[in-house]
Parts: structure tokens; sequence; C-alpha cells
């Protein structure tokens, strides 16, 4: 009696182990591409310095985004500083926000929702309020460093201007 | 009975509220023990972020909405004595504090709270004004971010130019 047990067990136990690994090698077949990045449809890169200026000047102060340790950390010449052996970033010192500064900065925005991201660009920024990015320093969320933008105004136009594929330069320098 | 409850709950709840954040106990423990000769007061732990304890939580010494040191120079901690520090809020609102023999300066939320991003310049004997290149995003302490040495994380301490350097 207790040996049919025993063997039905050893059976069940089998079962289940067998069906784990069916299931964990099913998984492995499923795991994100190696670069980590799952953007399809990111805004551009080429014409992003503009609204890096503008983000660096209103949200990357040393105690706000211009942390290691805050979710979109942004780099440039008044914050947080990308380090480099040797060099002599500082912040406000005397040398400019970099074009690496810059690349990390268009990391940072296009990584923190990247799926609402590409839907925003897909739609021509027809409804930029679907991001974070947006709704957070237009205290429509709320947001720690308060309320920065004002719906329409120059900030606003400058990142939505990005978004859509058309950078306002001129705008993003107000 | 009803009231004995009473007391005991809201005596719990204090003593629940005054050591329930181990991350701020930890920035806390973190800043030392008071220098040697040194007491509790206007002078103490200078260069160190004040509203880590200034924060006006339950059992906080005297609250402050703004704080910090100024120093003299970039090289040493020579205290700027008798500097003007004018702060300017995103509402226009401005206030100023003088530093003392120490370099320390502080504003009481009732004195001024700032609306921010908030500007900050400091004035020294009447010939040098050092204009903060950026502004202040949130922090009311100084020390928060002007951490020494200088590096990609900070501009080190906040001092006056006497020698052309921009703080």
């Amino acid at each position: 009696m207790s040996g049919r047990f025993f063997t039905r067990a050893r059976a069940l136990g089998l079962f289940v182990a067998s069906t784990a690994l069916v299931a964990s090698s099913v998984n492995a077949c499923n795991v994100p591409a190696t670069d980590g990045r799952v953007v399809e449809t990111a805004p551009d890169r080429a014409t992003f310095a503009p609204v890096s200026a503008l983000l660096e000047r209103r949200c990357g102060s040393l105690d706000c985004h211009g942390q290691a340790s805050r979710n979109l950390r942004l780099y440039g010449n008044e914050g947080l500083r990308l380090a480099q052996e040797g060099d002599a970033s500082r912040p406000s010192s005397t040398v400019n926000t970099t074009d690496a500064e810059v690349t990390e900065n268009y990391l940072s925005v296009v990584g923190l929702e990247p799926e609402l991201m590409s839907q925003v660009v897909r739609e021509g920024a027809s409804n930029p309020l679907r991001l974070t990015l947006m709704r957070k320093p237009l205290g429509i969320e709320n947001h720690k460093g308060g309320t920065l933008f004002q719906a329409g105004d120059s900030q606003v136009v400058c990142v939505t201007s990005w978004l859509a594929g058309h950078t306002d330069a001129v705008t993003c320098g107000q | 009975m009803r009231t004995l409850l009473f007391i005991a709950a809201c005596l719990a709840a204090t003593l629940a509220s005054l050591s329930c954040d181990p991350v701020h106990d930890s920035a806390v423990d973190a800043l030392g023990a008071e220098a040697p000769g040194v007491s509790k007061g206007p002078k103490h732990r200078p260069g160190q972020p004040c509203i880590t304890c200034h924060d006006g939580s339950l059992g906080s010494p005297q609250h402050f909405s703004v704080a910090g040191t100024i120093f003299l120079n970039q090289e040493d901690l020579t205290p700027a004595n008798g500097a003007t520090v004018t702060l300017i809020s995103a509402d226009n609102n401005t206030a100023q504090a003088v530093t003392n023999s120490a370099g320390n300066f502080y504003v009481t939320p009732q004195q001024f709270t700032p609306a921010y991003p908030m500007k900050v310049t400091v004035d020294y004997t009447g010939r040098v004004r050092a204009k903060m290149t950026s502004h202040v995003g949130r922090d009311g302490s100084c020390a928060d971010c002007h951490t020494d040495p200088a590096g990609p994380t900070s501009a080190g301490h906040v001092f006056v130019p006497v020698d052309g350097v921009t703080p």
C-alpha cells in the first residue's frame, strides 16, 4: 500500500518537475532583446539638443533630476555631469553640456515610458499628455518639484514639437 | 476607561511618529557627532545639510525653510562672516539672512517659505556679489547639493568669489 503511494507520489513529482522545465524553457525563448530597449518609434535624437537644454535648465538642478539616483536623470552644465576619466566637468563649470550628456538625457527621456512614447510619436504628438514627462511638470500628476509648465507655454510647445518631429528650437530657447 | 484608551492611542501614535522613518534616522546618524567644543546652536555643524534635522518633524529642532553655510574661498573652510544671502522665490517674494561667525545662515518658514525654483545671490563686504548659476529646485539645504569635494555631482561648498571665481 505504502509502496504504491510512494510510486504515485514520485510520478506526480516527475510530472510537476518536467512541466516546470518545459514552461521555463518556453519562457526562456521570450526574453527581451539583449539591448534592453523597447522603443519602437523613438523621437529624433538629432533635433533633441534644444529640448535637452530646456530640460537641463528647468528640471536638471542637482536637487531635482540632476541626481544620479532619480528617475529621468538629466546631465548638463548647471547640474550633474557625466564623469569622464580625468576631465574637469563640474556643475556650473566652463565646460558646456557635452554631446554625450545630451545623448544620456535623450535616453532618459525616451526610456521613461517607451511604449507610450512610441504611441505619442506615431500619433504625431496629438496627445502628449499620455506621457508622465508632460503630466508631472504641468501639475496634472503629483510632482514633488511642483508645477513648472503651463498649458500652451513655450516649454510645452518645445517638447511637443520635438515629439511631433519638428523641433521648434527658437521656442525651446525662450 | 475610554479616555485612558484614547490617551494610550495618542501616546502610541506619538511614539511611532518619532521613530518611523529609518531613512531619515540614518541620514541624521550619517552627520556624525557635534564638533568638539561646539555646542548645539546657530554656529554648529557648518557645511552640513541643516534641514536634515531642522525639518519641522515632531521632536526636531527649530524648523528652517532655507539654511546653509557660506565660506570665504574654494580651497578651505574659512567661514564668510557677515555675508548677506538673498533668496528670491519663484513668486518674486524675497528674504535676506546674514551669516554668523561660523558662516551659517537660516530662515524659518514663518519668515519665508519659498516657491520653487528659487534664485540665490550672496553679497559680501559690499564689494563682492555672487549669483548662483542655476536655480534651487526644491531643497532648502545648501549642503545637500554643495558637498565636498567638488566633482561631477557637486560644485563643492558655497563660497564668495573673493578671487573672482564664481561659486
